[in-house]
Formats: C-alpha cells, sequence, structure tokens
C-alpha cells in the first residue's frame, strides 16, 4: 500500500506543478505585460559579444541595426537606405562620400553620436579588427570629420561595394569611450541594449529608452539558443519560444501546418549551400574532375531528400535578390554518363570535412552516395562547428571537399582571392570583380554576370542550393523579416497583436 | 577508523593532483595553438607572439601547469581564451545546474527502487516480484536520451503539461524551476531507477538468506519486520556503492539529458568549449568532472566503512 | 543448479542471436544498399521490398538495422576486448599480490582512470582525433577497464584462498603457472558474464555518443544515429524512430539477460561477485 502512495504522490506533484503554471512555458510570456516581450530561438550562441575580432554569424545576427548601427542598412529588397547618416553625398567621381549624420543620436552610455565617432569606427577596422572581411574596407584612403555632423570618406579609387560593405558589420559605429569590453559589453546607438547574457542558454535585449527613432513596439526581446533543431521546434510547440529564426528540421514544418496557431513565412537568404571543392591540390585542381562532380550531383534529388525541397537551385554563386543574378542551373545537368566520361574511369578516393551541421550532414550523406555512382568514394567526416571547421578547413585548406553555407552577402569576392580555401586562382575572374566595383551601375551588373559564368564554367565549386529562410512563428507575431538577405535578424519591426 | 580516513583522504589528494597532470598534459596533445586560433589567417606572426604572451602560452609546460594548477587551489580556472571571461563562474554556475539535475534524478531512482526493488525481493517467487525484475530490465535497456525524448513528446507536446526543455533559475522563479526540471529528472530517474531496482533486489535477497533474519522469521516475526529492523543497514552497503557509481558516472552521462531538454548543464558546456576551441575552459571543466568523481568515490569508500562493522 | 537452462539464458541467447546474425547476414547481403540515396523512395511507407520502409533519404530502414547490428557488435567486441585485454591481467596481477605495492600501485590507477567516464573520454578524445567509431570504441574500452580489473581482482582474491591454490603454491609452482592453470579458469565465468553487462553498456554508450555527434560518422548505419536522424520526422513517421529505439533496447536486454543467465548457469557460487557497471 505503501508503494502505491508513492507512486500517487508522484503522480500528484507533477500535476499540481503542471497545473500551476498554466499553458505557459519557460519563456514567461504569460500575463499582461509580458506581452511586451517575445522570445525568439536560434541555433548557434555567439561565442562573445565582439564581431570585430570573432568569426561567426551569429555576433552580428544578433547585434546589428539591433544594438549597433551603421551610416547605413539594407531594407527588405537589399536596397541601401540612411541610419545614423540622414543623407549622403558622391562626388562626380565617385571617389568623395560626403555623409550627413543624423542629429541628437546617442549612444546607450549617453555620450553623444558625432563625426568624431564615425572617424573612429572606420579607422578601428583598420587597426584592430581581426576579421578576414575588413579588406572590404581597404578600399578607404582616408576618413575626415568636417563638422560634428558631417563626415567625409575618402577612396582609393571609384568602388561600388564600399557603401554596401558599410550596410554590414564593417560599418557599425562605435563610441570611442565603449570599446573596453566589446566581449561583454556592446555600446550602440541602435533601439535595443543588451539586458542579460545566460550563457549556454539565452541573451535578454531590452529596449533602449533614449533611443533617437522610432521606439520598438517590444520592452524586451529574448534570443534562445538551441543546439538542437528538435528542442527549438518542441519549444515552440509548447510555448517555451514564440519564433523559430531558421528551421534547422525542414521534415519537421507540417508539425506546425495548424494556421490558428503558427504561422510560417518562407523567403530567400544570401546563404549559398556550397560543395567546395579544393582547387589547390589533387584531383579537383583539375578541372575536368570538377566539372565531373557537377555533373554527378542531381540537385533537385539532394534539395528533396536534405532539406525537404525547400530552397532554391542557383548553380553559382549569386542569390536572387542581387541585380546580377541568372539561374546557372542549366550550366551542368545531371548526367553520370558524361562525369564517368570526364573521369576516363578513373576511380578517386577523397575526404569531405564538414561542419557538423544538420543542413552539411545531411547534404553530404546525398553527395557521398552520388559521387559513388561515377567513381569518386568520398569519406564524410564531421568537424566541430566552428572552431575545428575553421582551423582544418577553412584555415589550413586541408580537405578536398566541404560543404557550408556562405551566409555573407555580395560574397561572390571571395573566389577572387586565391589564398582563401577554394583556392581557385583565375586572374580573369580579379580582373572582372574588380572592373565591376570600379564600374557603372550597369557595368557592375554586366561584369558580376560574366564572373558568375566564369565561375560555374571552372567548376571552381559546385553550388548546392539557395538556403531558405524558414521562419515559423505564433499566430499574431508581426513584422517578421521575409528575406534573410543582411548581416542581421532585424527585430525592429518586430510586434505581438493581442 | 581515523587512520583509515586519513590514509584514505592522502590516496584523493594524490589522485586529484594526477588527474590535474593527466588532465593538462592530454589538452597539451589538442593541435592547435590557441593564439593562432584567436586570430585566424591573416595574423601577423608578432601579433601571435603578442596573443601567446598575453595568454600565458608562451612559457613552458611545467610553468603553465604550476600556474594554473595554483590558480586551482584558489578556485581560479583562468580567463577564457575566447570569451575572454572567467571560467570559474562558468564553471561553478552549470556545476550547479548539473548538481540538481543529477541529484534529482537520483532522488527519483531512489524512490523507485527501493520499494520496487524490496518488494521484488520479498516476493521474488510470485508473479508480481517477476514482473517488476522483468520491468527493470526493460529499463535499463533504454538509453536515458530515448526516455527524455518520449517524455517531451507525451507530457509536452501532447499534454501540453510541462515545457518540453529549457532551465529556469530557483531565483527567478521556483514554480518554473521545478516545472523546468520535472521531465529531466524523470527521464534520468527511470533509467537509474530500473538499474538500481535490480541491486536492491539482490542485496534484500542476499540479506534474507542470512542467519540471523531466518531466524527471526522463525520466531514468528514477519519478513518485513525483521528486515526493517535488521537488514537494512547490510543491504544498503552494496546499494551505496551503486548509488555511487552511478553518481560518477551520471555527472557526464547526464549531458545527453542536458541537450534533449536544453538545460545549461556541466556536459553542455564542455561540448560548447569543444565546439568553440576554448581549451582552457575544457580542461577546466574536465577537472571538476574528474575530482568530482575522485571525491564521490571517496565519500563511497568512507560510507562503505561506517556501515560495514566487519571494516570497522 | 549448475547447468540448468534458464529463462534468462534463452531470451538473452536468442536475442544477441538475431542481433550476431543480422550483422554475420548484413556482410552477404541486404535487401538494399543501406547507404544508396534515392529520392524516388523517400519517405517510403514499407512493403513491396521496402519491409519496414525508408528513410528521408529513401534507404532502406531494414538494411540499416542490418549494417546497424553491424556496428553495434564492432564497438562492442572492440570495445570489451581493449577493457579484457587491460583489465583482466591487471586484476589477476593485484589480486594475486594483495599485499605487495604493486597491487596498490594497480587499484589506485584504476581508481585514476575510473574518473574519467566513456562519454568524457569519448569527447576528449574526439576532441583530438575527430569523432568517429574508433574514438568511441577505444574510450569506452578504456572506461571499462577498472570494472574488469576489479571484478578479475576480487574474483582472484576467492580463487587464491582455495585449497588447489595453496596446495600448487607449497608445491612450489610458479606464479605465472598458478595464474594460468588455476586461477584464470576459475575466474572465466565471472568474466564472461562482466564482458556480457559491458557489452549492453558499450551498446547504450554508443547510442549516447552517435546522438551528441560523437560516434558513427555518416553516412555508416548505426542505430544510435538513426535515432537521431529521426527526430525530426517524430511526429509524421513515427516508425523510423521506433525500429531504431527497440534495436538498441532489445540488444542491450538481451546482453544483460545472457549476462545473468551466463552467471547461474555457470556458477551458482560466484554470484557474490557481481558484474561491474
Amino acid at each position: 500500500m505503501r508503494r502505491i502512495g508513492i507512486w500517487l504522490a508522484a503522480g500528484g506533484l507533477l500535476l499540481a506543478t503542471a497545473a500551476c503554471g498554466g499553458g505557459g512555458g519557460g519563456g514567461g510570456d504569460t500575463g499582461g505585460s509580458a506581452a511586451q516581450s517575445l522570445s525568439v530561438g536560434f541555433v548557434a550562441e555567439p561565442a562573445n559579444l565582439d564581431f570585430t575580432s570573432t568569426e561567426g554569424a551569429a555576433i552580428p545576427q544578433a547585434l546589428l541595426v539591433n544594438v549597433y548601427e551603421g551610416l547605413v542598412k539594407l531594407d527588405q529588397d537589399g536596397k541601401i537606405v540612411p541610419l545614423l547618416a540622414e543623407k549622403w553625398d558622391v562626388s562626380d567621381d565617385r571617389k568623395t562620400y560626403t555623409f550627413t549624420l543624423r542629429k541628437g543620436v546617442k549612444f546607450s552610455s549617453g555620450a553623444p553620436f558625432t563625426a568624431d565617432d564615425v572617424v573612429f569606427s572606420l579607422d578601428r577596422v583598420k587597426t584592430d579588427w581581426k576579421l578576414k572581411i575588413k579588406s572590404q574596407l581597404d578600399v578607404i584612403d582616408d576618413v575626415e570629420k568636417k563638422d560634428d555632423s558631417t563626415a567625409v570618406v575618402t577612396l582609393k579609387r571609384p568602388s561600388n561595394g564600399f557603401l554596401y560593405a558599410m550596410a554590414t558589420r564593417l560599418g557599425a559605429m562605435f563610441s570611442r569611450t565603449g570599446v573596453d569590453d566589446l566581449a561583454n559589453k556592446p555600446v550602440g546607438t541602435g533601439p535595443y541594449v543588451l539586458g542579460a547574457w545566460r550563457r549556454g542558454d539565452s541573451i535578454r535585449l531590452d529596449a533602449n529608452p533614449s533611443y533617437w527613432g522610432t521606439k520598438p513596439a517590444l520592452s524586451s526581446i529574448t534570443l534562445k539558443y538551441f543546439k538542437d533543431a528538435t528542442a527549438m521546434n518542441n519549444a515552440l510547440l509548447t510555448g517555451g519560444i514564440d519564433v523559430i529564426s531558421s528551421v534547422q528540421a525542414p521534415e519537421s514544418l507540417q508539425q506546425f501546418a495548424d494556421p490558428n496557431r503558427f504561422e510560417t513565412v518562407e523567403g530567400t537568404t544570401n546563404g549559398e549551400v556550397v560543395l567546395s571543392m579544393n582547387n589547390g591540390r589533387p584531383p579537383f585542381d583539375d578541372k575536368k574532375v570538377r566539372q565531373a562532380v557537377r555533373h554527378a550531383i542531381d540537385h533537385k534529388a539532394l534539395l528533396d531528400t536534405a532539406w525537404a525541397g525547400r530552397g532554391q537551385l542557383i548553380g553559382s554563386m549569386v542569390p536572387p535578390t542581387d541585380p546580377w543574378y541568372e539561374d546557372r542551373t542549366g550550366d551542368y545537368p545531371y548526367d553520370p554518363a558524361k562525369a564517368k566520361q570526364l573521369l576516363g574511369g578513373k576511380t578517386y578516393n577523397v575526404k569531405m570535412r564538414i561542419p557538423n551541421l544538420p543542413y552539411a550532414v545531411s547534404s553530404a550523406q546525398v553527395v557521398k552516395s552520388q559521387l559513388a555512382q561515377v567513381g569518386i568514394n568520398a569519406e564524410i567526416e564531421p568537424l566541430e562547428f566552428p572552431a575545428r571547421w575553421l582551423d582544418q578547413v577553412f584555415t589550413k585548406g586541408d580537405y578536398d571537399l566541404s560543404i557550408i553555407n556562405h551566409v555573407e552577402p555580395r560574397d561572390m569576392g571571395i573566389f577572387a582571392d586565391k589564398s582563401y580555401y577554394f583556392r581557385y586562382d583565375n586572374p580573369e575572374f580579379g580582373k572582372l570583380l574588380a572592373s565591376a566595383d570600379e564600374g557603372t551601375e550597369q557595368q557592375q551588373i554586366d561584369d558580376l554576370k560574366k564572373a558568375a559564368k566564369l565561375l560555374s564554367d571552372d567548376a571552381a565549386a559546385d553550388f548546392l542550393f539557395l538556403f531558405p529562410n524558414l521562419i515559423v512563428a505564433k499566430k499574431g507575431v508581426t513584422g517578421l523579416p521575409k528575406n534573410a538577405i543582411s548581416e542581421s535578424f532585424d527585430f525592429t519591426a518586430l510586434s505581438r497583436q493581442q | 577508523m581515523t587512520l583509515y580516513l586519513l590514509k584514505r583522504l592522502a590516496v584523493l589528494i594524490a589522485s586529484t593532483a594526477a588527474a590535474a597532470v593527466v588532465v593538462f598534459a592530454f589538452m597539451a596533445l589538442l593541435p592547435g595553438d590557441p593564439a593562432e586560433i584567436a586570430l585566424g589567417v591573416n595574423a601577423t606572426p608578432e601579433a601571435v607572439a603578442e596573443l601567446r604572451r598575453q595568454f600565458g602560452t608562451d612559457r613552458p609546460p611545467l610553468t603553465q601547469f604550476l600556474d594554473w594548477a595554483g590558480g586551482l587551489l584558489q578556485g581560479d580556472f583562468g580567463i577564457s581564451y575566447v570569451t575572454s571571461s572567467p571560467i570559474g563562474p562558468q564553471i561553478s554556475d552549470r556545476l550547479g545546474v548539473t548538481a540538481v539535475l543529477v541529484l534529482g534524478g537520483m532522488v527519483v531512482a531512489l524512490v523507485l527502487a527501493v520499494p520496487a526493488g524490496t518488494f521484488a525481493a520479498v516476493h521474488h517467487r510470485n508473479p508480481l516480484g517477476a514482473a517488476i525484475s522483468a520491468f527493470s530490465q526493460v529499463g535499463i535497456a533504454v538509453p536515458a536520451f530515448l526516455a527524455g525524448i518520449l517524455l517531451v513528446f507525451v507530457f509536452a507536446v501532447q499534454a501540453q503539461a510541462l515545457p518540453s526543455g529549457g532551465y529556469v533559475p530557483i531565483s527567478e522563479s521556483p514554480g518554473e524551476w521545478l516545472r523546468s526540471l520535472l521531465l529531466p529528472w524523470l527521464s534520468l530517474g527511470l533509467v537509474q531507477g530500473a538499474v538500481l531496482t535490480r541491486y536492491v533486489r539482490s542485496a534484500v535477497l542476499d540479506v534474507m538468506r542470512e542467519d540471523y533474519l531466518r531466524t527471526a522469521r522463525a520466531k514468528g516475526r514477519g519478513a518485513t519486520g525483521a528486515l526493517w529492523r535488521h537488514g537494512l543497514r547490510n543491504a544498503s552497503i552494496p546499494v551505496v556503492t551503486v548509488l555511487g557509481l552511478q553518481l560518477a558516472t551520471l555527472l557526464i552521462g547526464a549531458v545527453v539529458v542536458e541537450r534533449v531538454f536544453v538545460i545549461p548543464g556541466l556536459g553542455d558546456l564542455l561540448l560548447n568549449g569543444v565546439a568553440g576551441r576554448d581549451l582552457l575552459l575544457v580542461q577546466g571543466v574536465v577537472m571538476v568532472l574528474v575530482a568530482a568523481v575522485l571525491l564521490i568515490n571517496f565519500v563511497v569508500d568512507v560510507a562503505y566503512h561506517l556501515l560495514d562493522p566487519r571494516l570497522r | 543448479m549448475r547447468g540448468r537452462l534458464n529463462a534468462g539464458l534463452l531470451v538473452g541467447g536468442t536475442l544477441v542471436g538475431l542481433v550476431t546474425l543480422a550483422a554475420l547476414v548484413s556482410f552477404f547481403w541486404t535487401p538494399h544498399d543501406p547507404t544508396l540515396v534515392d529520392a524516388a523512395q523517400k519517405l517510403r511507407e514499407p512493403g513491396g521490398g521496402y519491409l519496414l520502409g525508408a528513410d528521408k533519404f529513401g534507404r532502406d530502414t531494414f538494411s540499416q538495422l542490418m549494417v546497424g547490428a553491424r556496428t553495434t557488435l564492432y564497438v562492442g567486441i572492440v570495445a570489451v576486448g581493449i577493457a579484457a585485454a587491460l583489465g583482466i591481467p591487471l586484476g589477476m596481477i593485484a589480486g594475486m599480490t594483495p599485499r605487495g605495492w604493486l597491487s596498490e600501485l594497480i587499484m589506485r590507477v584504476n581508481d585514476l582512470v575510473f574518473a574519467f567516464p566513456a562519454l568524457l573520454l569519448a569527447v576528449m578524445l574526439g576532441a583530438v582525433y575527430g569523432p568517429g567509431t574508433l574514438t568511441a570504441m577505444i574510450a569506452i574500452g578504456v572506461a571499462t577497464v577498472p570494472a574488469f580489473a576489479r571484478v578479475a581482482r576480487a574474483a582472484t582474491l576467492q580463487v587464491m584462498v582455495t585449497d588447489y591454490v595453496l596446495a600448487a603454491r607449497a608445491a612450489g609452482r610458479r606464479r605465472p603457472a598458478i595464474a594460468l592453470r588455476h586461477v584464470l579458469p576459475n575466474i572465466g565465468s565471472v568474466l564472461i558474464v562482466q564482458a556480457s553487462v559491458s557489452f549492453a553498456i558499450a551498446i547504450l554508450a554508443e547510442a549516447a555518443l552517435s546522438f551528441l555527434g560523437f560516434g558513427t560518422r555518416p553516412p555508416t548505419p548505426s542505430w544510435g544515429r538513426m535515432l537521431q536522424e529521426s527526430q525530426e520526422l517524430l511526429f509524421s513517421t513515427p516508425r523510423l524512430a521506433l525500429w531504431p529505439g527497440l534495436a538498441i533496447a532489445l540488444a542491450v536486454l538481451g546482453f544483460n539477460l545472457l549476462g545473468d543467465g551466463l552467471r547461474d548457469f555457470l556458477d551458482p557460487k560466484l554470484r557474490r561477485i557481481r558484474a561491474e557497471r
């Protein structure tokens, strides 16, 4: 009898605590005032909050536009629009940019934002930043303060990429007194400030009470981090979070099919999921072998099995939201016989070193199976992301094949750098990119179309698919960005209907 | 007893010191220079040398070890190369969470196993006792993460009664704290309870065969009563040993449950450290885990001596 | 009691036999190539040559289970092999020289190794050499050494005070000879039981490691990874999780029952020395 009593007591405890919490979960989203807050699930937690010295998309995703602001930003259509600069004038030789700054802007520390901060921030890119992408601002010759609200940037040569780079994290404005502990204490001008960081769990951003622009509708946003895709799905199903920022298990989407409870947003990203081939060493230094790989892969089947058919086949390094996009999927149609012929009956053993991320692990198994059909035996080696993959593949270039989602916007230029882990080396490509950057808008489009075609023809890599922007939210959440085409997850428009 | 305690304490200290050497030596094997990793591809040799000096990794290994070990004695685990924040507070936060998770799981296991195992032993000849034995065999065979996934499916997703994951500190909301831990406790407790049930059963069976218990039963006292008065201490010896073993393996073993339920515990911190090449952090976490196991063994051994009159 | 067949032995033997049979047959034949991606068969329902259906890659679940059995046995055999090869001699030496410094040293080192559980070792080794089946096997094997050493020592201590060993020692036999001729045969049954229990634990450890991404690499089928991959389809296609989950549970159950059954079958007297988990 005693034993049965214990069972009942245990069951009772379970029910009692289950009842007292109501329908809500750990997100603290129940009750009246809590409607002002929202919690959003993300995949990767930042290692620290300093995107000037630490690689990783998670940091700008959380902080850019939300905590840090630049002079300009990208809107939903990929257009460059004013942010901290009210307007900017470009000289006739397209080498001098005069930014007129917004007045009355303050950093969250209380310090006013002036042209001195612009000079400070842009100089700092050159002197203190440690990221490879900082070379995008190498084109800057000089930054000067004209008066408190006017900053002048002089370029070494005309550049179409300059203003665009200014809309990325490179253009983020820092306070002269706010860079002592970037890893833990970000100081920006944005609509949100860092509230609390529970490492390994979540980051809370609170509305910035002294924000210069339209105050955000929410008083706080919690970014909750999940290593496991299923755990994130479950959290939305049970009310632990309100939004899944990026679905990592697309097969599971039908769980959220009920339109009375959930809403799914599907758009595009800048993320090209690339099957990288090491152009610098055998066997992929041989163009024929690379071409064989491109013919051997059935991209439609890959997308259908590895990522539930979500996403888009693009065939080169340009997403459809860029003006120079062309559908290049016809360059290398699925043709295993042609692939075998290109290989000349030879077989190869290669290492496929991939990050241990869901899309890469899924895609790799399909690639392996399809390459095996034409005589390329690829051994899959998942490496922990980010550190181990960055170290072995990205930094040391010790790989034959890899799969990674290149999320940076307008990143075709990485192929022009022959020290980049692709080890792709074609001077023609570099020339096209340089002339595109210096030329007029139309010439930029023409040159970049040619560059994308060259990349595809050379089979510098294989472009598996364009990563979809898949967001699932509780019904009533509005202001979700349909397309993820900048580096940040823009929270500024987010709100919740009652 | 005092002599034993002193001797055992000396062994504990020596083992912990040896463990520190092993852990440090092992981390030195890890490929990759932390300074190079932190600076990335474009780093100049001067910058790398400067950062090495900052990290202190330019010094001889012995100096580094003594420095690290000396810090440990004062509870200082150093500053992370990656997050540039002190490691000690992170570890103690996470250790607290894992300790609550594991201890709660063990309480559930005990609450299930002691009555179930005793019942199965006392009634080992009838079908109900046999059924409990069989059931515990099945319980042992289920991986803890599978139990967790199933519990989430039933209680969180279907019944919407409990959160599917996440952890709320007790200081924020005691009610939510309890709710967030119930399913993780259950998934650890059910599996470990099944293991424990079998040990309780066989320990009680052994005790029941002892002469004094037979005598007590022959005198006409009930089996349960006699067991309660005489057998408990003897039966508890092997159970305490197993309990210690389980605790020791669960500290890291709970990592799968931490993963399923998104609980920021010590195992989760370790995996993050490995993924982020946060070597000093990994070193610290491994050391804490190993030291904890050594400490648990120490406590078990001492408890063993206290419980077993023959050894006193 | 000795030699009597019991239920545990029968059920356990049958389950282990089935796993072994599946693994052996998979070397020569599986219904389909278990790693062949076939978009046309994506999430195919069971039937028509696909006994248990196919996963999201169109791979035949039944074939994957068969090859998965191979991975499971492989991990178990190597891990238990490492543990036995190191643990048994060490335990016997410690048991035969119970008061010596060597015995003390062995048991202290043993306790130290015990402080590094399999999961921890696997994560550490994975960090150095990269995750994979081999690192998992070595980690599980090394972590299991202490269990074997302890059981071997306890059993040896008991054997050392038996009349025939005392007689052999009195007759001036050398220790290695006694170890081989008298001790090993007499502690064999305990060790077999320990091996069986350790095997079960190794299976669970491999499943946990694969779940965390530190185990068998894709696309080599492993029950733990099948379970992990099936998670996102738990709602729509639960059978994908059901089969590998069931396979793990039945294999572990089989080895545990076999261990218990063997203990009763081989030598009921040695019941006192319990297999270490």
